[in-house]
């Protein structure tokens, strides 16, 4: 599993794939150019190698020609004498190693009125002896023979096809036929001289270059002068032979080794790839050598073996350097993961290797370090964030709950009055108060918002509430009552929290109102036979915001049926989406309608409610809501 | 809420624009921490375009007064509209601040 898993290894084997590619690119390359250039230097020295050797063969040639051409003149001296024309024959078998029989073939009845005239010698094939003897006879008629006819008809020197000599040497040879003329420019005799093919097919065979190579010499009418190389050719010629073979380019070779050209030739034969170079000879003969490429391409093949050898230890031992090169620089790496999967796990104080490098590992590892310090930071945010949220969520719960618990919630069943009120809390506010409590023929009244929120507001509310209830069960007029809790909360109050509140005393006997408006906002008195109007009311001061404060009360009298509407600005401050306020009109309005001074004090504070929340239509409450009705 | 406050040579002065309301009040006891520092300070708050303020912006103001007062500095509050200023009137702020 580790080979699969390893980022080295992957890395090395991609780095490998790549140079492998390479390095068989570049082989591939080297193979095929080393293969041309090889081939063509192939062609060129097997050129040079059918040069030399068609020199040499012609030079050979040329010896058997001027030995002829040299006894020709002894011939003509001495036409007349028998004896020393078996000796002219003799000496040209003789002086001429290549020559293995030589003849003087006279004309009909030239000589002492003989029908056929010719003394010849020749090397005994058997022996090897010189011997001499008569040639023509009605057996052997050599004037129908190739080498007489040919230098006869044309009055040229002439060199035979090859055929085999029944009658003189017993073997395969070639005639060279040389014409004796008299002064008048008249064909009297000819001279001639044989060669072995078995000694030139030996000299033609030993010209390969390769080891499968071969050489070919033909004569200038097809025949095989050498066929060592295949046996039983004697019949045949380099033309059938090419139409046996049926492919296109040995006849063009053969055609044109026929016509006398030289050229190189690219063929198959037996599947097996090969070329030809060939040329002609001064006498009309044509000579081809033949070699496989398999013997040429021989050196660059084993070249390539050691190449790929090479190669293929330098890619091993490349990979294996790779591998451990690549696993030391990576080496970091891994070691990043491991913190990584540490943090991952928990461990925010994991530490990151050290990296010595100036590199991206070292870019790196600042990166994920910087990443982690972050975290951390992060964290510790989110966790200061969440506790103080969590912290502030409890206050707000806790200073509703005590301002929820602080709050009436039974209203007296008096024949002298009806009570009803509500507080619709907002989502982070709470301070909103009111309260009653009745003490013989008095009412005790109020109706508040603390500004501030959460505990210490709530536990404003409750000193507030205290102390009211407490100086009201005193019997102590309202602005004195004011006074007192302004002058007690003023005291310690750091966190300028302040009390607006409506303090109001009834006395249900005599129906006289006293009250005293620390800056809230002023209530709505509704008589019962005129309209409904803001009680206009010395708006003193908040309570909290100014020790001293010296409260002034104020007097109102009111007949039974009057009803008051005492509220928080959470109503008039009531909001649309667009912004627009409930409003005080909005309210006056409200309560002046017909019907709004029939309802009962629960009627009206429900009333009110839903004239705000259907004005806000939806839009988010933003300060508590606090309807108090009192109606005498 | 918005809160521009300029250093001037012998004064700061202070412009407020918009609704103070009790989703706002703390971002703006933020906004005029500056205001609570230094001796002596004579601080001047323009609210012309300053469109309502609820209880909790009120005891902001009140807050700013106290530290005022205690660094023996003045703090003057101008432009209101008529209905911001019947809040403070309402709640007897305007006896306590210096409204023009």
């Amino acid at each position: 599993m580790w080979f699969s898993k390893s980022f080295s290894t992957r890395l090395s084997l991609n780095v490998l794939l790549i140079v492998t590619i390479f390095f068989i690119v570049v082989l591939g390359i080297v193979a095929v150019s080393s293969h041309m250039l090889i081939s063509e230097e192939a062609t060129r020295s097997a050129s040079n190698i059918l040069k030399a050797s068609i020199l040499d063969i012609e030079k050979t040639l040329q010896t058997v020609e001027s030995t002829v051409k040299d006894a020709s003149w002894l011939v003509k001296e001495n036409s007349k004498d028998e004896k020393y024309l078996y000796h002219i024959t003799n000496k040209v078998v003789d002086e001429n190693t290549n020559i293995i029989g030589s003849a003087i073939a006279f004309d009909s009845c030239y000589f002492d009125g003989r029908h056929f005239f010719s003394p010849y010698s020749y090397e005994d094939p058997e022996t090897g002896e010189l011997k001499s003897k008569e040639l023509g006879s009605v057996e052997n008629d050599y004037f129908t023979q190739e080498w007489y006819v040919e230098p006869k008809k044309s009055g040229k020197p002439h060199w035979s096809e090859p055929y085999f000599d029944a009658g003189g040497g017993e073997q395969m040879m070639t005639t060279y036929s040389y014409p004796i003329k008299d002064s008048t420019g008249n064909i009297y005799a000819i001279i001639t001289a044989d060669i072995s093919l078995e000694w030139l097919s030996k000299k033609v065979d030993d010209i390969h270059p390769y080891e499968h190579s071969h050489s070919t010499l033909i004569s200038a009418k097809g025949k095989y002068l050498s066929a060592g190389w295949q046996a039983n050719m004697t019949d045949e010629t380099a033309y059938s032979y090419a139409e046996k073979m049926d492919d296109p380019r040995i006849l063009e070779i053969s055609k044109n080794m026929l016509a006398g050209d030289s050229g190189t030739m690219r063929y198959m034969v037996d599947n097996k790839l090969s070329f030809a170079v060939y040329g002609p000879l001064s006498n009309g003969w044509s000579m081809a050598i033949n070699c496989e490429y398999r013997d040429v391409l021989e050196r660059s093949s084993k070249m390539h073996v050691v190449l790929i050898l090479v190669g293929l230890v330098g890619l091993l031992v490349m990979f294996i350097m790779c591998y451990f090169k690549i696993r030391q620089l990576t080496q970091p790496i891994k070691e990043f993961s491991k913190s990584a999967h540490s943090i991952a796990q928990g461990n925010f104080n994991a530490q990151f290797p050290k990296v010595k490098s100036k590199d991206e590992i070292l870019t790196l590892r600042d990166s994920l370090e910087e990443m982690q310090k972050y975290i951390v930071t992060y964290l510790e945010q989110v966790e200061t964030a969440t506790s103080a949220k969590k912290r502030m969520e409890t206050q707000l719960y806790i200073g509703q709950k005590i301002q929820e618990g602080m709050l009436p919630k039974n209203f007296p069943n008096d024949s002298r009055c009806s009570l009803n009120a509500r507080v619709v809390p907002a989502k982070e506010v709470g301070g909103d108060l009111y309260d009653f409590t009745i003490n013989g023929n008095r009412l005790y009244f109020s109706v508040g918002d603390v500004s501030g929120k959460g505990v210490p507001a709530a536990f404003v509310m409750a000193i507030t509430r205290v102390m009211c209830h407490l100086f009201a069960d005193l019997g102590l007029p309202v602005k004195d009552v004011a006074t007192r809790i302004n002058n007690s909360i003023a005291k310690n109050n750091d966190a300028n929290m302040f009390v607006t509140l409506f303090f109001g005393c009834i006395d249900l006997d005599t129906m006289k109102m006293e009250f005293c408006n620390a800056g809230h906002n002023p209530i709505i008195v509704i008589p019962p036979d005129g309209n409904p109007y803001y009680l206009k009311a010395n708006p003193n001061m908040a309570i909290g915001v100014c020790g001293g404060f010296d409260y002034k009360g104020e007097n109102l009298d009111l007949r039974t049926g009057t009803k008051l509407l005492l509220y928080t600005d959470g109503v008039t401050e009531a909001e649309k989406a667009d912004k627009e306020q409930f409003g005080e009109e909005r309210l006056l309005q409200l309560a002046s309608r017909t019907d709004f001074r029939d309802l009962s004090s629960e009627e009206m504070v429900s009333t009110v409610h839903k004239a705000v929340t259907d004005f806000a239509g939806g839009n988010e409450q933003n300060d508590d809501i606090t309807i108090f009705a009192i109606t005498i | 809420m918005e809160v521009k406050i300029e250093n001037l040579e012998n004064k700061t002065m202070v412009v407020l624009s918009g609704r103070l309301d009790t989703t706002n009040a703390d971002k703006f006891q933020q906004d005029i921490a500056p205001l609570m520092q230094g001796d002596a300070p004579d601080i001047e708050i323009d609210c012309t375009d300053m469109e309502y303020t609820s209880s909790q912006g009120l005891r902001m103001f009140l807050m700013l007064q106290k530290s005022v007062t205690a660094r023996k500095g003045s703090l003057v509050m101008r432009n209101m509209k008529p209905n911001v200023k019947e809040v403070f009137d309402i709640t007897g702020f305007s006896n306590i601040i210096r409204i023009i």
